[in-house]
C-alpha cells in the first residue's frame, strides 16, 4: 500500500510540473460552461412571464372577477387592463404576449342562457407563453360552464336582479339558501372526493437555474479530461522507459496501476472540491451535501480512469491511443450530459446518455446536490459503474507487462 | 550471486536465447559480449523478470526469478540500455522514487540518495529537473537509479551506448566500485575493449547461443597464437579456399566475393605466399589487415563474422 501512495505522489508531482495540461482540464469545462451560460442569457435570470393585456367591455361584477382570479396563486402571468385601442396597438407592436377582450354581455351570458365570445389575440413572435395563456383561459371557460350547470337557478335570480343599486335582502337570502341547498344535494357526490390528489414536493423543488443545471455536467467534463489525460500516462511511461524499469522492481503491475488511479482520483477530488465549494457559494448548496457528492465524484472519476487506461493499453501507438480515447471521450461528453444538461437534450439522447458511465455519474450527482436520492439508487449506480471499472482494472493488470515489452 | 541454467527464450519459430548457462559470483563482473541482436538484452530481460523464459532456470541470491519473482527482484538493480528516468522530476526525486520501489524509505533513503548523487557527480544538481541534464549526466543518473537500493546483483545493459568518452570512463569506474563493494555485476556490451578492460569473466554470445566463456586469458588461449588476416578485394570464394589449403597452417575462417578472413601463425611472414597463391586463384587483393589474437579474433574465429557486423 505504501508504494501505491508513493507512485501516486510521483504522478501528482509530474502533473504539477505540467500546469498547462492541468489548466486545460479545468479551464475548458469552465470556458464552455461560461459560453453556454452566455448563450442561454445568463444563469440567474428569473423565468419568463406572460404579459396579457385585458380589455373589459362588460364592466360587470363577474368580468371584474377575472383579473382577481388570474392574479391569485403563482401564475406566470402579468395582467394589465387597457383600452381596446391601446391593447391593439401594443399587441401589434409585439409588446405583450396576448390581448384578451371580454365583450359586453359576458356576465349575462354566464349567469343567463345566452352566449358570449371571449377574444384572445396572441403574439406570433412568442410560442410557449401564448400557449400557456390559451390553456389557462380554456380552464376558466370550462369552469364557468360547470358553474352554470350546477347553479343555474341562483344565477338566473342574480341575472333577474335590478341592474342598479343593491339587491333586496330577500333576494340575497333566497340566492344564498338556493346555493346552500344545491351544495347539500351534491354533498354525496362531491364529498368525500373521488380522486385524492397528493402533491409531493421535494426539498429541492425550487426551479434550478442554468448554472445549477450545468455544474454536474461541467464537473464530469473536467473528470473526463482528467481521466483522458492521466490514462495516456501509461504511454508516456512506456516511451520514457520507466514502465519497463518499474516492472523489474519487486512491485506488482497492479500496484503501479493502482498508484495511477489514486493520482487521478486525487486530482479529480481537488477539482470536484473547488466546483462544489463554488456551488455552496453561488447556489446556496447545503454544506451537508458536499462530502457525499465529493466521494461520488472521486469514485466515478476513478472508474472512468480505469476504463480509459484499458483502452490505451490495447492501442498500437501513442498517437493511435490518443485518437482512440478522443473518439470515445467526446461522444461520452455529448451523450452524458456534459456539453449540455440532460434537461436541454432531446429525449432519445437522454435515454441513451443516462446509461453511459459519466451520464449515470451526472444524474446521481444532480440528485445528490439538488434532490433526494436513496442509498439503494446510489448503490445501484455505483455497482453499474464499478463492475466495468473493476473488469477494466483486472484486464489492464494482465495486459501491462506485454504492453511494456511490445 | 546469479545462476543461469539452460535458459531458452523463443518467440514462435524465432529462438532469441538458446540454452545459455552461466554463473556469476559475488563481487565479480561478468560480461556478455556480442553484436546487436545476439540475445544479450533478452537474457537480461529474462533475469529481471520482464520476460518469462520458455525454459531453463534463473536464480538471484537463491531466489528463482519465475517462482519467487518479487524476492529475486528485490536483490536486483537494473541499468537499462535506454534511459529510464522521469524527465519532469528532479534527479533527487527520481532516486527517491526508484529507492521506494525497492522498499527503501525514510531517513535511510534520504541518506542513500545524497550518497548516490555524490557518487555519480550530481550532488549540486540534485534539485534540477532531469530534462535540463546533458546526455552524460542522464546516463550517470540512470546508473544511480539502478544502485540506489544497494542491490546484490546489478544488471547493466549496454550502459555506455552513445556516451561521450569522459562519461564512459566515469561510468566504468562506477561499475568497478560496485563490484569492489561486493555487488555481482552482469555487464552486456558489444564493445570488445570494454569487456576486456572491465570483466573478470566473459561469455561470447551470438544469435542466441553462448559460443565461449571464460576469463580473458582463457578466451585468448582458445584463439591460440594465430593472427588474423583480413583481405578485401575480388575473390572466387571456392577457388580461393581450395588454393589456400596448399599453404601450411592457414585456416580460412570465412570467404566471400569481397572479403576473405584467414587465421595463421606468424602471418606477416606468410603474407607473400598467401598473396601468390591467391593471385594464381584469380583473386585481386585491394587491402590487407593483420590483427594479433584478441576477443575480436576469437569472435571471428567462432562466428566467421566481425563483432560489429
Amino acid at each position: 500500500m505504501r508504494f501505491v501512495l508513493v507512485a501516486a505522489a510521483k504522478d501528482i508531482r509530474r502533473r504539477m510540473a505540467d500546469p498547462a495540461a492541468l489548466s486545460i482540464w479545468i479551464g475548458l469545462p469552465l470556458l464552455l460552461g461560461g459560453l453556454l451560460s452566455f448563450v442561454s442569457s445568463g444563469a440567474s435570470e428569473a423565468p419568463p412571464r406572460a404579459r396579457v393585456l385585458l380589455v373589459d367591455q362588460d364592466n360587470t361584477a363577474l368580468s371584474a372577477l377575472f383579473p382577481t382570479a388570474v392574479r391569485q396563486g403563482n401564475t406566470p402571468i402579468d395582467l394589465e387592463e387597457v383600452a381596446l385601442d391601446e391593447g391593439r396597438r401594443r399587441i401589434d407592436a409585439g409588446e405583450a404576449t396576448a390581448l384578451l377582450v371580454i365583450p359586453a354581455g359576458f356576465q349575462d351570458a354566464v349567469v343567463g342562457t345566452g352566449s358570449a365570445r371571449l377574444r384572445l389575440v396572441t403574439n406570433p413572435a412568442e410560442r410557449v407563453l401564448p400557449a400557456m395563456v390559451r390553456q389557462m383561459l380554456e380552464v376558466v371557460v370550462e369552469g364557468a360552464f360547470y358553474g352554470r350547470q350546477l347553479f343555474s337557478e341562483p344565477l338566473s335570480r342574480i341575472a333577474r336582479s335590478p341592474q342598479s343599486g343593491p339587491a333586496p335582502d330577500a333576494d340575497v337570502a333566497a340566492i344564498a339558501v338556493d346555493i346552500n341547498q344545491r351544495l347539500t344535494e351534491l354533498q354525496g357526490v362531491l364529498l368525500p372526493p373521488v380522486i385524492t390528489l397528493s402533491v409531493k414536493t421535494g426539498s429541492g423543488s425550487q426551479p434550478l437555474n442554468f448554472g445549477q443545471l450545468f455544474l454536474p455536467g461541467m464537473l464530469f467534463m473536467a473528470f473526463l479530461f482528467i481521466a483522458q489525460g492521466m490514462s495516456v500516462d501509461v504511454w508516456d511511461e512506456k516511451q520514457e522507459g520507466t514502465l519497463r524499469r518499474l516492472l523489474t522492481t519487486p512491485q506488482s503491475a497492479g500496484r503501479l496501476l493502482l498508484g495511477k488511479l489514486v493520482a487521478g482520483i486525487a486530482v479529480a477530488s481537488i477539482v470536484a472540491c473547488a466546483g462544489l465549494l463554488g456551488a455552496v457559494a453561488l447556489f446556496d448548496l447545503a454544506w451537508s451535501r458536499v462530502p457525499v457528492a465529493l466521494l461520488w465524484c472521486a469514485y466515478v472519476c476513478g472508474a472512468l480512469l480505469a476504463m480509459l487506461t484499458l483502452l490505451h493499453l490495447f492501442a498500437r501507438s501513442q498517437r493511435g491511443s490518443e485518437m482512440l480515447s478522443g473518439v470515445v471521450t467526446f461522444p461520452l461528453m455529448m451523450l452524458g450530459g456534459s456539453f449540455f444538461p440532460f434537461e436541454a437534450m432531446p429525449a432519445w439522447m437522454v435515454a441513451v446518455g443516462r446509461w453511459t458511465p459519466n451520464g449515470l455519474g451526472v444524474t446521481r450527482l444532480k440528485d445528490l446536490l439538488y434532490g433526494d436520492v436513496s442509498a439503494t439508487a446510489i448503490g445501484l449506480a455505483a455497482v453499474g459503474i464499478g463492475i466495468p471499472a473493476v473488469l477494466a482494472f483486472v484486464l489492464s493488470w494482465r495486459r501491462l507487462r506485454s504492453f511494456a515489452n511490445a | 550471486m546469479i545462476d543461469v541454467q539452460q535458459l531458452r527464450k523463443q518467440y514462435g519459430d524465432l529462438v532469441a536465447v538458446d540454452d545459455v548457462s552461466f554463473r556469476a559470483e559475488k563481487g565479480s563482473i561478468f560480461g556478455l559480449l556480442g553484436p546487436n541482436g545476439a540475445g544479450k538484452t533478452t537474457t537480461i530481460s529474462c533475469i529481471s523478470g520482464l520476460l518469462k523464459p520458455t525454459s531453463g532456470r534463473i536464480t538471484v541470491s537463491g531466489h528463482d526469478v519465475v517462482t519467487d519473482g518479487p524476492a529475486a527482484r528485490r536483490h536486483l538493480g537494473i541499468v537499462p540500455q535506454e534511459l529510464a528516468l522521469y524527465s519532469d522530476l528532479s534527479a533527487a526525486a527520481n532516486l527517491e522514487f526508484w529507492g521506494s520501489a525497492y522498499g527503501v524509505t525514510g531517513e535511510p533513503l534520504r541518506r542513500r540518495v545524497a550518497e548516490v548523487l555524490a557518487l555519480i557527480g550530481l550532488a549540486d544538481r540534485g534539485k534540477d529537473h532531469t530534462s535540463t541534464f546533458s546526455g552524460g549526466m542522464k546516463r550517470r543518473l540512470n546508473f544511480g537509479c539502478g544502485i540506489v537500493h544497494n542491490p546484490k546483483v546489478l544488471l547493466l545493459d549496454e550502459p555506455t551506448a552513445g556516451v561521450d568518452p569522459q562519461s564512459r570512463v566515469r561510468l566504468l569506474e562506477l561499475v568497478r566500485e560496485q563490484a569492489r563493494a561486493g555487488t555481482t555485476v552482469i555487464y552486456t556490451t558489444h564493445y570488445m575493449e570494454e569487456a576486456q578492460d572491465l570483466c573478470d569473466r566473459i561469455a561470447i554470445v551470438d544469435r542466441g547461443k553462448l559460443l565461449a566463456m571464460g576469463t580473458l586469458d582463457e578466451l585468448r588461449r582458445m584463439v591460440g597464437e594465430k593472427d588474423l588476416v583480413r583481405l578485401a578485394g575480388r575473390f572466387d570464394p571456392a577457388a580461393a579456399t581450395r588454393a589456400l589449403e596448399a599453404v601450411d597452417d592457414v585456416k580460412v575462417l570465412s570467404a566471400a566475393a569481397d572479403v576473405l578472413t584467414i587465421a595463421t601463425v606468424g602471418a606477416s611472414r606468410k603474407l607473400p605466399a598467401i598473396f601468390t597463391t591467391l593471385a594464381s586463384a584469380g583473386s585481386d587483393i585491394h587491402e590487407t589487415t593483420l590483427s594479433v589474437p584478441s576477443l575480436e579474433s576469437l569472435f571471428i574465429t567462432l562466428t566467421g563474422r566481425e563483432l560489429r557486423e
